[in-house]
């Protein structure tokens, strides 16, 4: 494993970049990990959903009298039960907004996919509740529906939402966004040479490996707790209250261990419905999806449409980028336009650039999150039309981009001003790294042809509102209580920092994540702000909890604090003082804590910033059976700033679970849907991620070039690495076969129908 | 009247209720009546993993099966391990949780209790490590970490249970029933006074009806415990193996002249389901897409088949119909299947086209028996799976193929008659054009496959 260090922002680690065993870890091989669906309270009940079999449909009217009826049925929801969020005004909570989030939950006015939730039903167990659903008598007035982007944006595409107008035309184009530097065409004037080719990709889905699920306790006196798996159980209390009507400090949200979320467990689904039904019964209800509903109905990412034109000089001077990226929002709007649209061309100093997005609605489930949303999608067009324009201008790749690479103070589209841009060190790390100078056979067998190809890839990073509490215990150890969710190891980190800066053993710190009612707001897990938020938060905590301690021991020395040091877990008479007492150690002083002043403990509430962008290069060596289409990834090695790996086993994680997901979107994973709008492979079974015999032992590069924004020089992580593979895998291809895939995935038909093209 | 389903939970003998669905699956039981929620539920389709308990056998083997697939009235007297009762020395994690604890083998943590599973097997049972994990989906590791952990295990030399052996059994619950019959004549006598019933091998195609299809079928006929229908021997000719025997159980007997036809079953499925899956069960079920029928169809496999009025003898070719359609009787169960070594100077090869090289449903499945002398084809048998509604013999391309010189020009025109031969449907994992084509590419190999054995077996070697 590579490691190129700058300096450290804190010296002589102990525990600071140690592979440490995380808290949770033990919980986790041994099952006793609690997930939402393992949740059992007394007297608990089932809630199911009933779905529309329609893609599109109006409801007409949804008669429940039969389901209730039926003995052990304890409770029936429909769309009236949750709160409504008019048209014509926008609430939003973060991202999302709430007209779009009720209609999502409960089909309202129309089913917009096969499978939007239209009733919910709670009974005394799965199958009465199962049964209750099929007794529930929905009239629809199926309608015409529309699945792809080009059918959806055709002059007489059936229309989802006849309040959606684009160009005072009723239309499915839910919005647009652009991002504009200098002049575009003028640039293109000034251009030797201009790839353009225009990219699909359909949409995948995050593939968490838990389904979603909750149970939610609706108490006479009207609070509600709710445990569920989610990526911020500050998300689920605002969300659920708004559509439920429950104040938020009515609401206990619990967070479960979160069996993956991937950024799709950024919003929900099952609890609003499941506080309703156990609000109408008086029972705790469970909910817990199953894979199909996961699949069918929980969100994908976009699907794409986009155009990317590239120019540049003879020498290699990128004069103007043109990108038009057209993004399936499913049945609700909300791509992630942000990702293409600021995101593809970002890592490069182009002085004339233009990149809009459009964001189209049709009849699949509406979109989530997922991992770098909508950026990895961008930089397959956009990196593959790079690769293109490096063949057409002789130039190696890697080279082009360190050409064009952004400096300090470049401006990108999207509107920033970088400060400090370590992309060209990522560009660095792979023309240097043994991978990309190791020769490559490329026809080491009849049928088989080998090739290698690189990407780059970009995303913003983020910062934002996280809280902490550091506590000592009566005994001297330490509990750390933060508050969102731990996808990918950020307890791990967060030990890691507390147990170095209290100079104590790591064992004696724990880390907890708090519920809503215990810790203070903390924003989502996602926009890979965790680590880098909740280290800043916990930091500025135990730097508060050692300005105590050093009071303390000032307070039974009877010296002055500024005179007292903190060395190695124990309070240090310093100064004048030094040497004339022996040390108090943290169990002492946590000892003496009532008589010396009470509780030693401290929190920080903050709005963290400064969480600077993530940049990637990535190298991918693959193989393609040319008789049979199937094409292999033999190698792969993967580059990233990653400022201060807290805890590397961790870091390293985040990037080989990117990969590996960017290899599934590349290949092999897609969502297909029938004639009749209908899912095809709304399974495990028949949607394929990776196992893994499909990929190789992914090697990251970890560059530890520190974030000087951070204490301890931590940037986000989690999400860069899912950009470049999509394209870094194309152009390997078209460096095996010479035929450049602008479709995805590059599945066995695909590649068996452009050979016989060919 | 029933009988109890019992069965050893972690090293302790538990009887169920009487009352109790032989048809709960096992995941459904754990998670819920026996209160052991560290086994997970990720896709209840056999796919993920995240289920998998260990049968620990009264000889030491330890199989990897996918509790969603399982039927209680199939655990009848057997051993089952969860996450919970792997333990080591006074109750810490035993070596192999520790190891994958060490190795940061687990993030979201919710497929690891099934991976310490099936990593505590794979330290007993040995083998590749990516066959020992390939059925067991992880979203957020990329494996790497994993994999590191399952090289280094070690076998905790734990005891074999001890198990008394259970004849057979009747489960009687909720209008259900499940009958473990004890003999073959038994077992007849069911099937001739029960044609509806499902007959039960391993269950990793009938299980979906529960686990998946929330469905609860008024009778199974579980054909397990029929001595006739477990029984395996290999001999100088070939292997004979009961219809109920797993493809665990069979994979150790390929080796020579067979072993191409392992390394197709070293794919199929997962170790999870080669655990319980049996051959009878792919002919029973004759679905296209079935791996063993293609070879069987090559080898010219015979089938023992009975009833109450008596048995015969027949070659696979003359019992698949059609689409998910056998020639078997109402009353007529297969008992076992003679699967012939292939002839002296034969060359057998065996494919298998899919997206994933592990763990998934054929697109395309080949198999292909060649008898090569003086320079030309002797003799060729091709036959696939997947072009069509079953799986079938490819006569014109036989026909083109025999007598040809054994050059690529002479596998390539083989090819180009296939289309003679078949009538690939069209679905998402393959348009009938490219399901072709990809057949077609599959015999143009075989030139290779004869000519120039030593190149790699496989495009996806590792």
């Amino acid at each position: 494993m590579n490691v190129i260090s700058d300096k450290l922002h804190v010296e002589n680690n102990k525990w600071i970049g140690t592979r440490t065993i995380r808290p949770d870890g033990a919980d986790k091989v041994t099952g006793r990990a609690c997930y939402a669906a393992d949740n059992v309270m007394p007297g608990m009940i089932w809630g199911k959903v009933l779905r529309s079999p329609h893609a599109h449909a109006r409801i007409r009217s949804i008669d429940t009298s039969k389901a209730e009826a039926l003995p052990g049925v304890k409770a029936v929801v429909t769309a009236r039960d949750i709160v409504d969020f008019p048209l014509d005004k926008s609430v939003m909570l973060g991202i999302q907004d709430m007209r779009w989030m009720c209609r999502n939950v409960m089909a309202r006015e129309k089913a917009l996919f096969h499978g939007h939730p239209v009733a919910a039903v709670a009974a005394i167990n799965e199958e009465v509740a199962a049964e209750a659903c099929r007794l529930i008598e929905v009239d629809y007035e199926v309608l015409p529906h529309v699945i792809e982007i080009e059918d959806a944006i055709r002059p007489d595409a059936p229309i989802l939402h006849d309040f959606l107008t684009f160009e005072d035309k009723p239309s499915n184009i839910a919005g647009r966004m652009e991002a504009k530097l200098g002049d575009v065409e003028a640039g293109f004037a000034q251009a030797d040479v201009i790839v353009e080719r225009t990219f699909r990709t359909r949409p995948v889905h995050q593939g968490y490996i838990e389904p979603q699920a909750c149970t939610v306790s609706y108490a006479a006196d009207g609070r509600a707790t709710i445990w569920s798996s989610s990526q911020g159980q500050f998300m689920v209390r605002a969300m659920t209250s708004l559509l439920t009507g429950v104040p938020q400090s009515n609401i206990k949200a619990i967070p479960a261990e979160i069996g993956g979320g991937f950024g799709a467990k950024t919003i929900i689904y099952l609890e609003p419905v499941a506080l309703l039904l156990s609000k109408k019964s008086g029972r705790p209800v469970k909910m817990v999806m199953t894979r199909d509903e996961v699949m069918r109905a929980t969100g994908p990412t976009s699907g794409s449409l986009s155009t990317v034109r590239i120019g540049a000089r003879r020498d290699g001077t990128i004069v103007a980028a043109q990108g038009t990226f057209y993004l399936q929002a499913g049945c609700l709007p909300g791509s992630p336009l942000r990702g293409p649209v600021g995101c593809s061309f970002a890592p490069y100093e182009i002085p004339n650039v233009l990149s809009v997005g459009y964001d189209v609605v049709s009849n699949r489930s509406k979109v989530a999150a997922y991992r770098a949303p909508g950026a990895p999608l961008g930089a397959y067009a956009t990196e593959s039309v790079l690769d293109e324009l490096a063949g057409k201008l002789g130039i190696d790749p890697l080279e082009l981009r360190l050409k064009n690479s952004a400096k300090p103070g470049s401006k990108a589209a999207y509107g920033a001003t970088f400060g400090k841009v370590t992309f060209e060190e990522t560009i660095e790390a792979i023309r240097t790294h043994e991978h990309y100078r190791a020769p490559l056979d490329k026809t080491p067998r009849p049928g088989v042809k080998r090739g290698r190809g690189v990407a780059s890839g970009f995303w913003y990073n983020a910062g934002g509102e996280s809280s902490a509490q550091v506590n000592i215990t009566e005994d001297g150890n330490v509990l750390v209580t933060t508050g969102h969710p731990d996808v990918g190891g950020s307890r791990a980190s967060i030990a890691n920092v507390t147990a170095e800066l209290l100079g104590i053993e790591h064992g004696r710190v724990s880390v907890q994540i708090g519920d809503t009612s215990s810790i203070g707001f903390s924003n989502l897990t996602g926009g890979s702000r965790v680590t880098f938020a909740s280290a800043m938060v916990v930091t500025q905590s135990t730097e508060k909890v050692i300005t105590q301690l050093r009071e303390r021991a000032a307070r039974i020395w009877k010296i002055d604090p500024e005179a007292v040091t903190w060395e190695n877990g124990e309070a240090r008479p310093a100064g004048p003082n030094a040497g004339q007492f022996p040390p108090l150690t943290l169990t002492e002083l946590a000892a003496k804590a009532n008589e010396m002043g009470g509780p030693i403990g401290a929190g920080v509430q903050l709005n963290t910033t400064g969480a600077d962008p993530g940049f990637a290069t990535h190298v991918v060596d693959v193989e393609v059976d040319v008789d049979l289409g199937i094409i292999r990834v033999l190698r792969y090695t993967a580059a990233q700033d990653v400022g201060r790996a807290l805890h590397p086993s961790y870091v390293e994680g985040q990037i080989q679970g990117g990969v590996v997901q960017g290899i599934g979107w590349a290949l092999s994973e897609e969502y297909l849907y029938d004639r009749q709008g209908r899912l095809d492979n709304a399974s495990f079974l028949d949607y394929r991620m990776p196992v893994c015999s499909d990929v190789p032992m992914i090697e990251p590069v970890m560059l530890e070039i520190p974030n000087p924004k951070h204490p301890q020089g931590v940037r986000g992580v989690g999400e860069a690495p899912i950009v470049p593979p999509l394209a870094a895998i194309a152009n390997a291809v078209h460096d095996a076969l010479g035929i450049r895939f602008t479709s995805l995935p590059m599945s066995p038909p695909k590649v068996v129908e452009a050979l016989e093209g060919a | 009247m029933t009988d109890r389903i019992t069965l050893v939970l972690n090293g302790s003998p538990v009887a169920l209720p009487p009352d109790t669905s032989p048809t709960t699956t096992l995941l459904d039981w754990l998670r819920g009546p026996a209160g052991l929620c560290g086994t997970k539920e990720g896709c209840a389709e056999g796919d993920c993993g995240a289920c998998t308990v260990v049968l620990e056998g009264p000889d030491g083997g330890r199989a990897p099966v996918n509790a969603c697939l399982v039927l209680l009235g199939q655990v009848h007297g057997c051993a089952v391990r969860t996450v919970e009762g792997l333990r080591g020395p006074d109750g810490a994690p035993h070596p192999v949780q520790r190891a994958l604890a060490e190795a940061d083998a687990t993030q979201c943590g919710f497929c690891t209790p099934g991976i310490a599973m099936a990593a505590w097997a794979h330290a007993r049972e040995g083998g590749s490590v990516h066959e020992a994990l390939a059925g067991n989906l992880c979203r957020c590791t990329g494996y790497r970490p994993i994999i590191e952990a399952f090289a280094g295990l070690e076998d905790d030399g734990a005891a074999p249970p001890s198990l008394p052996p259970v004849g057979g059994a009747t489960f009687a619950a909720g209008g259900q029933v499940f009958h473990r019959p004890a003999s073959l004549a038994e077992l007849l006598a069911l099937r001739a006074a029960h044609p509806e019933a499902l007959l039960l091998a391993g269950g990793t195609d009938l299980g979906l009806l529960v686990s998946e299809g929330r469905q609860r079928p008024p009778a199974v006929i579980h054909l397990a415990t029929v001595p006739e229908l477990g029984a395996i021997a290999a001999d100088a000719g070939g292997i004979t193996l009961g219809a109920a025997v797993p493809y665990a159980r069979l994979l150790p007997l390929l080796d020579g002249s067979l072993a191409p036809l392992a390394g197709l079953l070293a794919r199929l499925g997962s170790r999870q389901i080669r655990a319980l899956g049996t051959v009878g069960g792919n002919l029973g079920t004759a679905s296209p897409i079935g791996d063993m029928l293609p070879p069987l169809l090559v080898l010219g496999a015979t089938l023992r088949i009975a009833s109450v009025r008596g048995e015969r003898e027949s070659g696979v070719e003359d019992v698949l119909l059609g689409y998910r359609k056998t020639t078997l009787a109402p009353d007529e169960v297969i008992v076992s299947i003679r699967l012939p070594r292939p002839p002296d100077g034969a060359v057998l090869a065996c494919e298998k086209l899919s997206r994933r090289h592990d763990q998934d449903i054929s697109a395309v499945g080949g198999a292909f028996l060649l008898r090569v002398a003086g320079g030309r084809v002797a003799e060729a048998r091709l036959a696939f799976g997947g072009l069509g509604p079953m799986a079938a013999r490819a006569r014109h391309a036989e026909a083109m193929l025999t007598g040809a010189l054994l050059a690529p020009a002479c596998f390539a025109d083989a090819a180009e008659e296939l289309a003679q031969d078949v009538a690939p449907l069209s679905d998402w994992r393959g348009s009938a054009a490219y399901r072709l084509a990809a057949a077609q590419g599959l015999l143009r190999r075989l030139y290779w496959r004869v000519a120039k054995p030593g190149l790699p077996a496989e495009v996806h070697a590792l």
